[in-house]
């Protein structure tokens, strides 16, 4: 063993000085690995970063699973329980009138509250209204909530940009609105201004407060009120409820869960995978991208090395002849090659890092307002520690690949061939 | 004692055409033997040097160097044995351009790896004043001139006290001046320290001088 080691560092030492004599070589082939490295790291730090904040800002409005009702069409019509046993067909058939809140929604809220894998729940009540101020009439939706447990859930609290939520609870007839909604309809905290409803009923409310969350979907046309606020516009009773939120301790379980609770409440259901589909698709599309793009710049760096080492064992062709003549075996020729790839990677891959880091957090530094994001005002950027593993990774195996061809190469030549001349 | 026995060795070149080199040789050296390899160009002089050598492996008959038998032994096990019992001498191909010289003729020393490279370096020096290129010794082996690096590689072969010194016209570019203080080099080794020198020239004084002389003709040996 302590020959073997002794005979890695007799050949180590052959490679170091041949690096040294191609030093202009070695270092360019250094910096092609770099570059490769630098550009995985920083473009896997930019794309996941961004990943990362929009999945942020939908997540969090979004629960790790919701039940509902929804308007469904009758699968046994009353024709089929007239005429059991025919083939019954009934063109355009009407949706059922149902009431779509939930069943025992206030029971039910009570049992999740007291399941083990549940942090949280919140009951809603959704209503499409108008928003009237003076002649401009704004269609939107108004969130009968419980300010607390939603605030649990969705962290309210941190996206009121002006006014408060006290009032929410205590001021009849009170709401918050998105900043986007409030902006067109020209209103400020403290403002009136008239909703009617659906089946046409009209009420006067104050606003109390502006939430901004960052999706302008629900900043351009939502506003939350209180439970009892919304159940009075609808004139429902206070057991009425549409929607309940929850919030997992561990959200990976939400799609099981959710098929446990539809059977058990007779409800419908969705998860967080599920409203978000598109969006985590998209994720993984993108990180195909990235690391096809990192991949093939690698590539490319590994062939440099190939090319180098592949005319350095051509130009090296007598010396390999004399130190197989003077004793060195093949294992020994083809460390001494194998050992500038390594060095090569090694050294360029640490720089990749090391550079990478640094263009990421540049650009993590650079200022960037965006209309669709708002909440953002510097580009977003991730660091994580798994992208410079996979980055060293990634660089040591493409370098000592592209090392292992030519080093055999050159353990395998004859040095008969090369001394006969 | 013989030191190296050749049994009917046959080689032949296959490209372009199949060739017979090399045809029925038997032969033996003794330990200390000053011997001489001559015979015209394409005799087959410098193929027979380098199947003696161990470096080519491809051929019929039987080697034995100090009663070990060459033919079917791995690349592994010759290059050690290369490393411990025979130093070589090359006609056109010297030295590691991009080392110094006290390095290149350190090199087989270190693989060695049975004395320090401290050791290794004093007995480095040692034969290259012996040589008289010490003040060469630090330099780039590419700076030196032709004959100086001859020199240098006689030291080289002669770093871990081989049992066979092997030369393929070792003084071929060196003047009657070096030649005869290289002559004198080999001889003195052969008489001192029983190393056993097996030389290839085409210098008939060259030959003359040696203990044994074995003399090729169209691939066969003359007596």
């Amino acid at each position: 063993m302590k020959k073997r080691l002794s005979e890695i560092g007799l050949a180590s030492s052959i490679a170091f000085t041949y690096m040294r004599a191609k030093l202009k070589q070695t270092i360019i082939a250094t910096a092609g690995v770099t570059f490769g490295i630098t550009v995985f790291i920083f473009m896997v730090s930019f794309i996941q970063g961004t990943n990362e904040y929009t999945q942020d800002i939908v997540f969090e409005q979004s629960p790790h699973l919701r039940l509902y009702n929804e308007v469904q069409l009758n699968k046994k019509n009353g024709l089929d329980r007239a005429y059991p046993g025919m083939v019954n067909v009934i063109h355009h058939q009407k949706p059922k009138d149902i009431l779509l809140n939930l069943k025992d929604a206030n029971h039910v809220l009570d049992e999740l509250k007291n399941d083990s894998r549940v942090l949280a729940a919140s009951g809603s009540l959704s209503a499409q209204v108008f928003y009237r101020l003076g002649s401009c009439s704004l269609n939107g939706k108004v969130n009968g909530i419980n300010f607390e447990s939603e605030n649990i859930l969705f962290n309210l609290s941190n996206k009121i940009v002006d006014g408060g939520f006290e009032e929410l609870s205590t001021k009849p007839n009170s709401m918050l609105m998105g900043v986007g909604l409030a902006q067109k309809l020209n209103v400020k905290t403290g403002d009136q201004l008239r909703i009617t409803t659906e089946r046409g009923d009209s009420f006067i409310i104050t606003v109390v407060g502006l939430f901004k969350t960052g999706l302008t979907d629900i900043d351009k046309q939502q506003s939350y009120a209180s439970l009892k606020t919304v159940q009075r516009f609808l004139k429902v009773p206070s057991s009425y409820l549409t929607e309940i939120k929850v919030k997992l301790h561990d959200k990976e379980l939400a799609p099981k869960i959710s098929q446990e609770f539809q059977r058990k409440y007779a409800c419908y259901g969705s998860d967080w995978k599920k409203d978000n589909s598109s969006l985590l698709e998209g994720d993984v599309l993108r990180k195909m991208i990235v690391y096809g793009v990192a991949g093939t710049i690698l590539l490319v760096a590994g062939f440099g090395i190939f090319n180098i080492l592949t005319m350095m064992i051509y130009e090296k062709m007598e010396d390999i002849a004399i130190l197989k003549a003077t004793g060195f075996s093949d294992t020994d020729v083809r460390w001494v090659f194998l050992t500038q790839a390594f060095v090569i990677g090694t050294v360029g891959a640490i720089m990749g890092l090391f550079f990478g880091f640094l263009l990421s957090y540049a650009v993590s530094k650079v200022p960037f307002h965006s209309d669709v994001m708002i909440t953002l005002d510097h580009l977003p950027v991730s660091f994580k520690t798994i992208y410079y593993i996979t980055g060293f990774t990634f660089g040591i195996l493409t370098t000592s690949l592209s090392g292992y061809l030519p080093s055999r190469k050159a353990a395998m030549m004859d040095p008969i061939a090369i001394l006969r001349g | 004692m013989n030191v190296l026995e050749a049994s009917h060795i046959n080689k032949y070149f296959h490209d372009p055409a199949k060739f017979h080199v090399l045809k029925d040789m038997s032969f033996a050296i003794r330990k200390g033997q000053f011997t001489s390899i001559t015979g015209k160009s394409g005799s087959g002089k410098s193929t027979l040097l380098y199947l003696l050598s161990t470096m080519d492996t491809q051929f019929e008959g039987s080697i034995k160097i100090k009663g070990e038998e060459m033919q079917g032994k791995s690349n592994k096990w010759l290059a050690e044995f290369r490393n411990h019992h025979i130093g070589f001498v090359f006609q056109f191909h010297f030295l590691l351009p991009e080392f110094t010289v006290l390095r290149n003729v350190m090199l087989p020393g270190l693989k060695r790896a049975e004395y320090s490279p401290g050791e290794v370096e004093h007995k480095a020096y040692t034969l290259l004043k012996l040589l008289g290129v010490e003040d060469q010794a630090n330099k780039r082996a590419a700076l030196l001139s032709g004959g100086q690096q001859q020199r240098v590689a006689i030291a080289r072969a002669l770093i871990n006290d081989p049992l066979i010194v092997m030369g393929d016209e070792p003084t071929g570019n060196l003047d009657s001046k070096n030649t005869a203080i290289v002559f004198d080099l080999f001889r003195k080794l052969a008489a001192e320290n029983g190393q056993t020198m097996i030389i290839v020239t085409h210098d008939d004084d060259f030959a003359g001088k040696s203990d044994h002389v074995i003399h090729l003709a169209d691939g066969r040996v003359l007596n």
